[in-house]
């Protein structure tokens, strides 16, 4: 069976980071991103195209200088909610928290979501990189990393041991006998561990596809090893082919190291496409959508978001990018990453914005075949397995699958058809055992 | 007056709720009912068909192998709501979710999301968890005392619609010509700080076009009263006969009053069953043959759950009923708890009597022929009883008998809707709009009656203030 590419639209309504100009283009909706029917159309096209899956990011914290996307957003699986019975195949991946959400209730729902899509639902696990958000939910300090990643995979732990609570065969609904439910094949979960105490049992049998498929994006140390141990699908890094080839290497070397089959374990490279009739062209429009969105004072304020939301606003511009690295030590590691950057190379805070200001275009701008040609290079060059694709506007969606989507298929890279009507199936994951069926069976066979 | 209109819920159950034992065998009902999304979505278009105000999902975390069947295996309301949303148009789509074990930030946010994908038309049944077991699956050894959870829970409400205000109507001025996508002074940071939680916001979404969810409560409680009278917008109780459901009626009234709100603005509804038959007799002898089913051992472990799940199996039957150590029922449903214990005092019942008590509970007032049906709601209504119903919804058939039998009668009668007014839960409900707090303030500095306006004060500063 010859390894193929997998895809999925990573869906945005006004525009996420560094897209300040999108809101103004008359195809987007004003308020696209709270708007349903705008998020329904994106998956319906997708499942059209034959992508594997449909994905929602996520984030609790804003103040006013967020990408106007963040601002005003719907919740990802009240969301993905609506979407599933609109679809029939697609996959639906939410972005959740293990910080700011209890394992009962997000282990509950993400059940809900596979119940409704019939087999189709997805976690990506974020442990929450803005150090604000702790201010939503209580608590004066965002958890440290250590705590958090620990907290994410005991998290992680829990859910699938509540998503076992009850056996395939638990409810018999014997109308001969009166017996509904066999309370044999319920189980409490009885969880005691260093984060969390769940009894369970969850009250939410499983779906047709098991369990949920994990997905996480880990970047840290403690990142990749996390996902190593437990993701099913990785969100990789930006950054050149080398370097994803690089990622790709190191994740299923240490996934092969903790027993697992690295081809259970599927990497996504986040891609825009740019696609135009030509190449000139779609280098020109790659960069008219730059200037668009080069905004230096709303890049000034959100570079704060690396640093617990500081205000750069008030800031001298030609003084030396400041030492920062002590508000980053409770958010993502980008921050310390930028500090330690802007000292070897002496720069200054104007100097850190402009070097986001300058326009370099990606690799996945050209004709339909030349788009084509860079996903493949990099899927058949081990930078990835497939890709997680946004867009700015539906149009720009309708491009890639008009355009570039047949000739994947021509090439025999991507599916013409759907193989299954689960998430699972379509990624070529395994179905969970569950565990308790597992040790029923073993103790039979070892008494 | 007379374009009083009697409000219309549908509670829907999946196999089989409480004393529903047998329901599971219709052939109407699907073995996974109550995990199937097609079957929500099937009666709620059943329901708005026959232009209910909205329908009801119930709601708890905490199983046995001896819960109801419903419980067993069941969806997340909010997550199973959504789904309904789109599609259905007008009815209302209210879900239960409990203060106790839920974070504010959370519960606002999702409950303002399905008010946006349902174009207006969500609404939060406030509870705060009655098995005391619920506890052990939220890392607790304990559940919360009633006084914590009653604190909890109003704290909560107030936080939620503290940030559902979080924007003004006009922060998003999207205004091509001058090049601005929203204007930041009418983003507000709630900067909550109280006894149980502390809540920054802003929330990261707007209000819907119905201003903030409508807030539902049950709780019959001296603490669930109370809460009620404070926060509910429309209390789901429960009354066996019209003497009971008055005088509830008027109680909550006074309280909401004496916290100076508006009586008319504090809808009360009622769960009920109906039983329709053709003639009065057919339709007596069909609820006998429904609660008469549930075994007596059922209803004997279903005896145990206002009292935590207590095993009454231990207990000799026809002796006195037992005397259970003061801290049992104490965290669970007090107020059943103690009912029951109240009237196997007064009545010298064996526990066997109590037990043949409690099956006799689950007979109804509305039970007969259609028209027999039709008056007793009316009488219900219009004697000032009630101020909607809320009818549990299981076999599809049996739901049919009342939207097509009993309710054309109380159309012709004007005492129910014949459509829709509105396309938005409040609307259809007639409950107000709750004006945006921080255009109030800007309107009237000399202050609002606000709770969470005041805590604001006492804030954390954030590093980042709107410029």
């Amino acid at each position: 069976m010859p390894r193929k590419l997998h895809l999925a639209l990573s869906a945005y309504g006004v525009g996420g980071p560094g897209q300040h100009g999108l809101w103004k283009d008359s195809r987007v909706p004003k308020n696209a991103s709270i708007d349903i029917r705008y998020y329904i159309k994106q998956a319906t096209i997708a499942e059209r195209a034959r992508f594997d899956a449909f994905f929602i990011v996520d984030s609790q914290f804003i103040n006013a200088t967020y990408p106007s996307h963040y601002l005003n957003r719907l919740e990802p699986l009240t969301l993905l909610s609506a979407v599933a019975t609109h679809t029939t195949n697609i996959g639906l991946i939410a972005t959740a928290s293990s910080t700011y959400n209890s394992p009962f209730n997000l282990a509950r729902r993400l059940a809900s979501l596979d119940h409704i899509s019939d087999g189709r639902a997805g976690w990506n696990v974020v442990t929450s990189f803005d150090s604000q958000v702790s201010k939503n939910f209580g608590l004066d300090e965002h958890l440290d990393y250590a705590t958090r990643y620990g907290r994410a995979r005991e998290f992680v732990e829990v859910a699938r041991g509540l998503w076992d609570s009850y056996e395939d065969d638990a409810f018999p609904a014997d109308e001969e006998s009166g017996v509904f439910l066999d309370p044999a094949k319920l189980h409490a979960l009885n969880h005691v561990g260093e984060h969390f105490k769940v009894a369970g049992p969850l009250n939410l049998s499983r779906s047709k596809q098991g369990q949920p498929v994990i997905f996480q994006a880990g970047v840290s140390e403690d990142g990749r090893n996390l996902a190593a141990q437990v993701a099913e699908g990785i969100y990789a890094p930006g950054g050149s082919l080398e370097e994803a080839q690089a990622y790709h290497a190191d994740i299923k070397r240490r996934a092969a190291l903790l027993g697992r089959e690295p081809d259970h374990i599927l990497i996504f490279v986040g891609a825009i496409p740019v696609v135009a009739s030509t190449d000139a062209r779609a280098q020109e429009l790659s960069r008219e959508i730059f200037e668009a969105d080069n905004d230096f004072d709303r890049k000034l304020a959100f570079l704060g978001r690396a640093f617990g939301a500081y205000d750069f606003t008030n800031q001298d511009l030609d003084a030396p990018f400041p030492d920062l690295t002590h508000l980053t030590e409770r958010g993502g590691r980008a921050g310390a990453d930028l500090v330690r950057r802007a000292k070897e190379q002496g720069l200054t805070l104007r100097q850190v914005v402009e070097s986001y200001s300058e326009y370099k275009p990606g690799p996945f701008v050209g004709s339909p075949e030349t788009v084509a040609d860079a996903l493949q290079h990099w899927f058949e060059t081990k930078a990835t397995d497939g890709y997680n694709l946004r867009f700015r506007t539906i149009d720009d969606l309708e491009n890639f699958v008009v355009g570039v989507v047949p000739v994947l298929q021509r090439r025999g890279l991507f599916r013409n058809e759907y193989e299954s009507d689960t998430l699972r199936g379509n990624l070529g994951l395994p179905i969970p055992v569950n565990r308790y069926t597992a040790q029923r069976e073993f103790a039979g066979v070892s008494a | 007056m007379s374009s009083r209109k009697l409000k219309l819920g549908a509670v829907l159950i999946g196999v089989g709720g409480p004393g529903q034992h047998n329901t599971w065998l219709s052939p109407e009902i699907p073995g996974n009912a109550s995990a199937d999304i097609h079957w929500y979505i099937a009666r709620a278009q059943q329901a708005e068909a026959a232009k209910f105000d909205l329908v009801f999902i119930v709601d708890s975390q905490f199983i046995t192998a001896d819960s109801p069947n419903h419980y067993l295996s069941r969806l997340e309301p909010l997550t199973l709501l959504s789904a309904v949303a789109v599609h259905t148009h007008n009815i209302g789509l209210v879900g239960t979710i409990t203060t106790s074990y839920n974070e504010p930030f959370n519960v606002a946010r999702r409950l303002s999301s399905l008010d946006h994908i349902s174009g207006g038309r969500a609404g939060w049944n406030v509870v705060t968890s009655g098995d005391s077991g619920t506890a052990g699956n939220y890392s607790r050894d304990e559940h919360y005392d009633y006084a914590t959870r009653y604190g909890r829970g109003l704290e909560h409400v107030r936080v939620a619609q503290g940030l559902w205000d979080s924007y003004e109507s006009d922060a998003f001025p999207r205004d091509k010509q001058r090049g601005v996508f929203f204007d930041r002074t009418k983003q507000h940071t709630l900067a909550h700080r109280g006894e149980f939680f502390s809540v920054v916001g802003p929330l990261n979404l707007e209000r819907s076009p119905q201003g903030q969810p409508v807030i539902f409560q049950a709780g019959d409680s001296e603490e669930g009263r109370d809460l009620g009278a404070s926060i509910a917008e429309a209390v789901f109780t429960h009354a066996q006969t019209l003497e009971q459901a008055q005088a509830f009626r008027t109680e909550m009234r006074e309280r909401a009053a004496a916290k100076g709100r508006d009586p008319e603005n504090v809808l009360i509804f009622p769960g009920i069953h109906v039983v329709i038959a053709d003639t009065d007799e057919e339709a007596r002898g069909q609820e006998a043959a429904i609660v008469g089913a549930k075994s007596f051992d059922r209803a004997l472990a279903e005896l145990g759950r206002p009292f935590g799940w207590h095993d009454f199996t231990q207990y000799d039957l026809d002796a006195p009923f037992p005397e259970l150590p003061d801290d049992v029922g104490n965290n669970s449903f007090r107020a059943q708890a103690n009912g029951i214990k109240q009237l196997a005092k007064d009545k010298h019942l064996t526990l066997r009597q109590v037990v043949e008590h409690s099956l006799k509970s689950f007979w109804s007032p509305f039970v007969g022929s259609p028209l027999t049906v039709a008056n007793e709601i009316q009488r219900w209504f219009e004697g000032g009883g009630i101020d909607g119903i809320n009818i549990s919804v299981t076999v599809p058939s049996e739901f049919a008998l009342f939207t097509e039998r009993v309710l054309p009668i109380l159309r012709e009668r004007g005492v129910v809707r014949t459509d829709y007014e509105a396309t938005t839960l409040r609307g259809n409900l007639g409950l107000p709009i709750p004006g945006n707090r921080y255009t109030t303030a800007a309107k009237e500095p000399a202050g609002s009656a606000d709770p969470v306006a005041d805590d604001s004060e006492a804030a954390l500063a954030l590093s980042c203030r709107p410029l």
